[in-house]
């Protein structure tokens, strides 16, 4: 594993997408509509804190499924994945700048996301800066487990079906780890009160991104 | 260079490739002739460490593909019909990105792809988006790309399918200057036209095994290569 490699694999897609911006926009679209749904569906009155962290969670982990998994298809798809197989780099580097690349995308989806459910769903925050950590880490499991799962169904003829069907039952207990601590943060709750979930959820990143890493070389064989 | 020894690669109960043997050495300009579904993009799949061989031995540059990939992959250069190159980079980009996954340092590369870019001709167009390149311009800037770690190998596979002939000429150029430069040629095609112009031995593969091996020379001693690979896979898929 080189920084230099996992770099080189970020740089290069950050530069693409913010050149293009086809994938960012389209992930903000879907989640301003799901939250104008929403919206609607709860005919403009403000959410409760007690359902908050998961109706965020849910807007999130579509808009989530639907463009992070686009980092390796699209490499499929223009056949560029086989030219950095074909150049000497391990494929635990690969896996890590697609992972940073996608923390990005997605961290910047994230505080849109955030900002038009509050303003949108009249929705109260106590600890925004708290919430955003929270939501932040939950997000760090979701990209390292959707990055690795989006190369295990990249031969398959459905993936992008197949995808929502193997990511959720995986990276659920991280999102229940996280929407907990969430909801606990929207009610009031400080960070010591929180830690049990925090710490799971920590725990949980480690072992999936442990795990994604032994893996990756295998599953990007086919 | 390239040491292969009875080589079989099956998908399920199909068996692409079939005991096969195969040496090429260092400097020669050598084609792999065969029909559709003959087995030479697994073979080039097999030599490139894209794919694993199902058993047998196969060393590139002295490394065992299996064992040392990574190895085989720094003595390696690879283009085929698929450019691997990034329509929303530009030329530069390109080159410069997969510079850098060879480990070149910036101004190593700076300089590298300014060279190689004139090498191509493309050196005017060094800033424009490959997606607006036509398909010469893309297959040219795949072989500098494939050749910027100045790699002892060269791999071809089907590199010239739909270029135009202007594209396919200038094309030839860049191999042949490879080939003289003491970069060995390995070109998989069924174009054998291709053949006579770029490579001096030749094998020709039919149902995953080699028919028949040697210098271009020696095939045509008897007959055209035309009815030589008509011959000899003429029971092929």
């Amino acid at each position: 594993m080189k920084l230099s490699y996992i770099l080189s694999v970020a740089k290069k897609d950050l530069r693409v997408e913010f050149r293009v911006k086809q994938t960012l926009i389209f992930m903000v679209l879907f989640s301003f509509l799901t939250i104008m749904i929403f919206s609607f569906a709860l005919n403009f009155s403000p959410v409760s804190e007690d359902i908050g962290a998961g109706l965020l969670w849910v807007i999130l982990l579509f808009t989530g499924m639907m463009g992070i998994s686009r980092a390796f298809i699209r490499e499929k798809e223009l056949g560029t994945l086989e030219g950095i197989q074909l150049s000497p780099i391990d494929p635990e580097s690969i896996l890590i700048g697609k992972i940073i690349y996608n923390l990005v995308l997605m961290f910047l989806v994230e505080i849109i996301t955030f900002l038009l459910f509050i303003v949108l769903l009249n929705f109260n925050v106590k600890n925004i800066i708290l919430a955003i950590f929270v939501l932040t880490l939950g997000i760090i499991g979701f990209v390292v487990v959707c990055s690795m799962l989006s190369v295990l169904v990249l031969n398959a003829k459905a993936r992008e079906l197949l995808l929502p069907i193997i990511l959720v039952p995986i990276a659920l207990p991280m999102i229940l780890f996280s929407i907990h601590a969430l909801r606990g943060v929207f009610m009031g709750d400080s960070l010591a009160e929180i830690s049990s979930d925090i710490i799971a959820l920590l725990a949980s990143i480690v072992i999936m991104f442990t795990l994604s890493l032994l893996t990756f070389g295998f599953a990007l064989e086919g | 260079m390239i040491f292969v020894d009875c080589l079989c690669k099956r998908f399920g109960d199909n068996s692409v490739l079939d005991e096969l043997n195969l040496e090429i050495l260092k400097g020669d300009s050598f084609a792999l002739i065969g029909p559709n579904g003959a087995g030479k993009t697994t073979l080039v799949r097999i030599l490139s460490t894209l794919s694993k061989p199902t058993s047998g031995t196969v060393s590139v540059g002295g490394y065992d593909v299996v064992e040392d990939p990574i190895k085989v992959r720094q003595k390696i250069g690879v283009t085929s019909h698929n450019t691997f190159l990034y329509g929303d980079l530009t030329a530069k980009e390109n080159l410069k990105f997969y510079g850098e996954l060879y480990g070149f340092k910036k101004d190593e590369i700076e300089k590298k792809v300014d060279i190689l870019l004139k090498k191509a001709n493309l050196r005017i167009r060094a800033h424009d988006l490959v997606s607006n390149f036509s398909r010469g311009m893309k297959q040219r800037l795949s072989i500098v790309r494939a050749i910027i770690h100045d790699p002892d190998i060269l791999i071809l596979d089907e590199p010239s399918t739909g270029l135009d002939v202007p594209s396919k000429k200038t094309f030839y150029e860049m191999v042949r200057e490879q080939n003289a430069s003491g970069k060995t040629i390995l070109l998989a095609t069924h174009d054998l036209r291709e053949v006579e112009m770029l490579c001096e031995k030749a094998a020709i593969l039919n149902r995953g095994k080699i028919q028949k091996t040697g210098t271009i020379e020696e095939m045509k001693s008897d007959g055209s290569l035309e009815d030589v690979f008509e011959e000899l896979t003429k029971n092929g898929k």
